[in-house]
């Protein structure tokens, strides 16, 4: 496309934004003829994608010649970021021009200490064979469980690593194929990031997802953002933020050091890491207290009147129904009193000691200012004045990312958040809600899509041995998700799912509920001799993954590695690692690794279609711009080659267990590839071949098919793809942009919005209102999609008073009490409660520098449902006699997770150019230790030398009367890339959340000296 | 009728991403440059250098109050009203456009360094492998086709802004009022007595504390003598043109006989 001024503005929609110099008409200043050279956009091809690195989900517009990229810069028309971009955002344009692109399949055969390049053909041939091969030898058909023998046909010898860095279309491809396969250890980035926020999330409101939209944030009047560094991780976060300035908004930032984020908030504090439920518990007692919460909002939408049943109860530390042996909790008496149709029963006076309100009264009593001063090092004063900020002003929204996720305690963190908003009817509404801000750039969708060893796609639980039937899945999930089973059977498996074999539901894999088959736990597998071939689509878990001294020792086990990725990162060369701060005594030199590595060189996202999900679940269109780099794929066609290979292995075979690969279905056309599998998820009529145009045309009759039901309605006939609008309008101007791109669910862009109207339907706050009932028409109306069941749900009928419809009581959950909703004797909903309390209680890291103050009880000095260490030989629990000091690891505006793209990246590499940590100035006197000075910085796991930043921003602490230091590193370096430095992942620990399997990230304790 | 442009960077606002460090090389096809070693600070460069023409600077400090602050200020070319750098340069490659952006005509300049010594914010250049004077250039190329200087496009905390001058003196004057609520101090810079001495800038900012507090002259000055002093030096100038390092030299000694504040 020739670039006239005329023509540039009109693409990138500049022109009618007000944000090029277009409103100057014909009065854009001239240069002087002989300075201006050639323009360098004159002659470029347009073309607009989304960018790769944090979850905002920026639109993008880049601009090629001759087949390079020669400019990448923010989409002007993007409601997310409106032409802005981060500094990894733009440094991204180097990556297509990179000479450190590998160009072609690399193989490293066992005990080789170099690469070799093969073809294509050879590549995928050897990762064929590499999976059959693990397949066929490690194939587990009945096991027993429990004492019984159960069928369970499947392998836990293959692994699949990755998701979150690949289109949503890939993400479908990968589940698909590894669940046919008969995989059970399948697992994504967000394992290591955000596992723990779907989990908090649906306990309380019946979803997993960020509540409103990033547009949202002009709305409100208080931005909490505790556990997130918005400025530098979540950068268009802070942009959209900005907007509220106009509305005089306040920004709170609780965290456990000073940073970018913290300059531009209006109040910092400083907490000690693993000590946010303590603080969020007094402002919830402060709540209570003083009765700031909303009754008439509680009343209506919440459970909080509702009555739990007598025999709940909290002692030192350990609620009602816990076994010390298992470390597990029997929730029976977390439930409801029920009535005589099995309905929670209710009670008119707040004060009732059974209700919600009365627990919780009780439960947060013993978080005083006082006492939660000595728990987190917040002075009193701080804490109080953050409990009145709180209660001061509405809307108020609490924005988090990793910092309240990676613990072990990560749930019940997040569950913090759902309590105090749900107490001040701050859910639902616009300016409200609880932003769980993703870090990956499809980490939405990778989880959307259950990348995820506990579920399939949709969040439907993964049947297990409890629920290896249709009928005892279905009892335990309810009818209403049954429905959504049948029709991804029916996408995958085709005519041969019909009603009379449960729609092949037994050809699925089983899984074994006593088993975490998580990330870090695929890794304990290699090195016990069970896990021998992994595949990895994009995740370098030998920088990402806690403890990595484990990492790399389950890596030099296996029998296989398949890496698919841009660059040889630390992953795919681990049989290279120059160092070995574990103190390891094995696999030193490359001979000693027998491992086979197979390298497949993936495209970038530039190079390639799709589409991603963005955090607040917006799905955007991804054109293809520069040319691939030497012989790089797709990862769609890596896939399709990759199964295509496998299928034509186990052509011949009449084995019973090989049916799942013969009889899935996989004939995605070349030519438009994405589109054919994005028509899949979708969901279409059997008969009539017309796509559904939303999760109501979904049927349970087998007539439809729909790969994830969540996505049902993001393409049309005619060829409509709903992830390419582009539409500016937002009626109403509450920053909802409903035709730009399209939003799972139905294009609900703020999630529970019913719960802005009180029970007639009526917007609590009419200036603000954003979803209203209209009796005129009989329908709810909206800005946005009213979240309802159905439109004309009257709100004088049930259906019509459910604001959490995707809870089983159709209530918020303050207390996540254990409950299903049972409907003519079968269940329709299953409410979700974490494994670890119906509220939460606050229990110290694993490694703390301290006694947990609030219990003497010695099972809940940190979590009582943690089980760590697993393996006693490799994963041991450091004290604070030898290693004094909290560390908190993370990441930076510059770098970004693994490192592999950024750590390319030059014009990053010269901002933040090597590993180092944040000490507090007092610390560093007292050991002698300078900024710039090598440091050794040991952990009981390793020992790693990076340089020091004495810093004022991190203030010693004082904690239940004893002086603790808090530092912080970041954590992105390894060996490759163009920037190197030591991994800070070598000294973290590897315990993990109870519910998701989150790591402790976050709280380690080490110790330092100078180098 | 042309417009005159300002591109105001709100100072408090700034989160010190440097996403437009990163965008302003983009544009300019800039490589990245390690002159600064890491030795414990977060600041990327000490100064500005041939290959970074803008630059977050980045200092803790504690005020008399014990209280604790981190500041962020971006740093680049002032776009003065009445340059020194353009009335100082010997060969006229340095010229101020109709919108305001003063630029650098590569093809004249000879790397004499003159703009360097004579720039009162210490701004220009000199590219030592192409004998060339560097600075921002205010993006003229993008703002004569429809388009917001790089940096300001980018900005993720809308802590730059971009627009004819009037726009801007209010934009910042509205946001003073805002800061000053907690910063009493809080002023504009480059238009007003400031920087009365350089004619006003089209580089201006919303600083919470006074000038100097961020490294900002409190009274940069274009000596009125300048042309006068160009004049002088004109043809000493053609001379040391061949060498950007004997033109430095010959200045500095010049510069110091006519008693002017050596950088
Ligand atoms: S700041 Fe320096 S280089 Fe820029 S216009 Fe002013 S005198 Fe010239
Ligand atoms: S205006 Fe252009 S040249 Fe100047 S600092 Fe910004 S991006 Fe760089
Ligand atoms: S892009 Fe904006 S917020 Fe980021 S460093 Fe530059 S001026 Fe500051």
């Amino acid at each position: 496309m020739d670039l006239s001024r005329r023509s540039f503005l009109k693409a990138t929609g500049l022109g009618s934004l007000g944000l090029a110099l277009s409103n100057l008409g014909f009065d854009i200043p001239k240069a002087k003829a002989e300075i201006m050279k050639e323009f360098k956009l004159t002659g470029a091809k347009e073309f607009t994608t989304t960018c790769h690195f944090c979850a905002c989900g920026c639109g993008q517009i880049g601009y090629v010649k001759e087949g390079k990229l020669i400019q990448l810069e923010g989409a002007a028309d993007c409601p997310v970021n409106r032409g802005g971009l981060c500094s990894k955002g733009l440094g991204y344009s180097h990556i297509p021009n990179s000479a450190e692109r590998v160009k072609t399949p690399l193989y490293r055969a066992p005990g080789s200490d170099h690469w070799e390049e093969i073809s294509w053909e050879e590549a995928i041939d050897k990762a064929a064979r590499a999976i059959k091969k693990a397949r066929d030898e490690n194939w587990i058909d009945t096991e027993t469980i429990n004492g019984e023998q159960v069928k369970v046909q499947r392998t836990d010898a293959i692994g699949l690593i990755g998701g979150s860095q690949v289109n949503n279309e890939e993400c479908y491809q990968l589940v698909k194929m590894t669940r046919a396969l008969g995989m059970m250890s399948i697992d994504n980035q967000t394992r290591v990031c955000h596992a723990n926020t779907p989990p908090a999330m649906s306990a309380a409101f019946g979803r997993g997802a960020m509540t409103n939209p990033w547009y949202d944030l002009k709305n409100t009047k208080l931005a909490w953002i505790e556990g997130s560094n918005l400025a530098e991780c979540h950068p268009m976060g802070l942009k959209n933020l900005m907007n509220a300035k106009k509305n005089g908004l306040k920004i709170m930032h609780v965290d456990v050091r000073y940073t970018r984020t913290s300059k531009i908030a209006d109040y910092f504090i400083q907490i000690r890491p693993g000590t946010d439920i303590a603080f969020l518990g007094a402002i919830i007692n402060y709540v209570i207290q003083n009765k700031k919460y909303d009754e008439r909002y509680i009343r209506l939408h919440t459970n909080g009147f509702c009555l739990i049943r007598p025999d709940f109860g909290f002692d030192d530390g350990i609620f009602t129904g816990y076994n010390e042996k298992t470390r597990k909790y029997n929730m029976e008496s977390w439930g409801y009193q029920l009535d005589a149709n099995g309905k929670p029963m209710r009670s008119e006076n707040i004060d009732d000691p059974n209700t919600v309100m009365s627990k919780l009264k009780q439960h947060y009593s013993r978080y005083t200012f006082e006492k939660v001063s000595e728990i987190t090092g917040a002075s009193v004063e701080e804490i109080k004045m953050a409990a009145e900020l709180y209660c001061s002003v509405k809307p108020a929204v609490f924005m988090y990312a990793l910092g309240m996720t990676q613990h072990t305690i990560g749930v019940e963190n997040i569950r913090c958040f759902t309590v105090l908003q749900l107490l001040r009817g701050n859910i639902g509404i616009p300016g409200g809600g609880i932003d769980a801000m993703r870090g990956q750039p499809n980490v939405q969708a990778s989880t959307d899509y259950g990348i995820m060893f506990q579920y399939f796609p949709g969040y439907l639980p993964f049947p297990t041995e409890k629920t290896n039937t249709l009928a005892k899945w279905t009892h335990a999930n309810g009818t209403f998700r049954a429905k959504f089973l049948i029709n991804l059977l029916k996408a995958w498996f085709g005519d041969a799912a019909t009603k009379e074999n449960d729609y092949c539901f037994g050809l699925l894999p089983i899984r074994n509920t006593s088993q975490n088959d998580s990330i870090y736990v695929q890794f304990e597998k290699a090195i016990e001799g069970k896990m021998k071939c992994i595949y990895f689509a994009g995740q370098n878990p030998m920088v990402s993954n806690p403890n990595l001294g484990m990492v790399h020792r389950g890596l030099c086990h296996l029998d296989t590695v398949i890496y698919q990725d841009l660059f040889v990162n630390e992953t795919a060369a681990f049989w290279q690692r120059p160092d070995n701060p574990e103190g390891s005594d094995e696999f030193l030199k490359p001979a000693d690794i027998k491992t086979e590595v197979i390298f497949l060189p993936a495209c970038s996202y530039l190079e390639r279609e799709g589409t991603m999900t963005n955090s607040m679940r917006m799905i955007q269109w991804r054109m293809a711009g520069p040319d691939k780099v030497g012989d790089s794929k797709p990862d769609y066609e890596i896939c399709d080659m990759l199964w295509r290979r496998i299928r034509e292995l186990y052509a011949n075979s009449t084995d019973p267990k090989d049916q799942p690969i013969k009889l899935l279905t996989w004939n995605y056309p070349k030519e438009h590839m994405v589109e054919h599998i994005m028509r899949e998820v979708n969901g279409y009529d059997l008969s009539t071949g017309h796509l559904l145009n939303g999760i109501g045309e979904i049927k349970d009759d087998g007539t439809t098919n729909s790969g994830m039901w969540i996505y049902a309605g993001i393409m049309r006939d005619g060829g409509v793809h709903m992830a390419k609008r582009r539409g500016q309008e937002d009626n109403g101007d509450m920053g909802i942009y409903p035709n730009y791109g399209w939003v799972w669910p139905d294009n609900i862009h703020l999630l529970y919005n019913r719960a802005s109207c009180d029970e007639n339907g009526n917007p609590f706050d009419p200036d603000k209102k954003i979803v209203w009932w209209n009796a005129a028409t009989n329908m709810w109306e909206g800005y946005d999609r009213p979240d309802v069941g159905s439109l004309n749900a009257a709100p004088s009928t049930p259906a019509g008073q459910k604001p959490f419809r995707m809870n089983g009581e159709g209530l918020g959950r303050i207390f996540a009490a254990a409950y299903s909703d049972v409907e003519n004797g079968e269940t329709r909903d299953h409410s979700s409660t974490p494994v670890d309390g119906p509220i939460p209680e606050f229990y110290e890291p694993v490694e703390s520098p301290t006694k947990n103050a609030l219990h003497d009880n010695p099972n809940a000095q940190f979590s009582p449902c943690v089980i760590y260490p697993r393996m006693p030989d490799l994963q041991k629990i450091g004290t604070k006699e030898d290693f004094p000091y909290v560390l908190c690891s993370s990441s930076l505006a510059e770098h970004w997770c693994g490192g592999t793209i950024t750590r390319n990246v030059p014009w990053l590499n010269e901002l933040v150019k090597e590993p180092f940590i944040e000490i507090p100035k007092k610390l560093a006197d007292k050991l002698g230790i300078k900024s710039g000075d090598k440091v050794k910085v040991r952990s009981v796991r390793a020992e790693i030398e990076e340089k020091a930043m004495v810093t004022d921003r991190i203030k010693p602490l004082m904690i239940n009367g004893e002086e603790v230091f808090v530092t912080w590193q970041p954590y992105n370096w390894g060996f490759t890339g163009l920037s190197k430095g030591a991994s800070g992942n070598y000294i973290t620990i590897d315990a993990l959340d109870p519910n998701a399997q989150s790591q402790e990230f976050k709280a380690c304790l080490i110790d330092i000296r100078k180098a | 009728m042309a417009k005159e442009m300002a591109m105001l960077h709100d100072v408090a606002r700034c989160s010190a991403c440097r996403a437009c460090m990163v965008a302003c090389k983009q544009w300019h096809n800039l490589p990245a440059d390690f002159s600064t070693p890491f030795e414990g600070q977060y600041q990327s460069h000490a100064d500005l250098t041939s290959k970074t023409y803008n630059l977050i600077k980045m200092n803790e400090r504690t005020d008399k109050d014990g209280k604790f602050h981190w500041d962020f200020i971006k740093i680049q070319c002032m776009h003065c009203q009445d340059p020194a750098c353009m009335k100082g340069c010997p060969e006229g490659a340095i010229s101020r456009l109709d919108s305001g952006a003063v630029v650098i005509d590569e093809e004249k300049c000879v790397g004499c360094g003159y703009c360097t010594t004579n720039c009162p914010f210490n701004v220009p250049r000199v590219d030592p492998d192409r004998n060339k004077s560097t600075k921002c250039d205010l993006c003229f190329d993008r703002i004569e086709n429809g388009m917001i200087p790089s940096c300001a496009k980018t900005c993720t905390a809308q802590a730059i802004d971009f627009g004819t001058i009037e726009e801007m003196t209010a934009l910042a004057n509205k946001r003073i009022e805002e800061v000053k609520k907690d910063f009493p101090n809080a002023n504009l810079y480059g238009i007003g007595p400031a920087t009365e001495g350089v004619g006003g800038t089209h580089m201006m900012y919303v600083l919470p504390e006074k000038p100097s507090v961020y490294g900002l002259p409190e009274n940069p000055k274009t000596p009125a003598s300048i042309d006068l002093w160009k004049d002088v030096v004109r043809p000493i100038g053609k001379i040391a043109g061949v060498g950007a390092a004997a033109g430095i030299a010959g200045l500095f000694v010049l510069s110091k006989m006519m008693g002017k504040k050596n950088h």
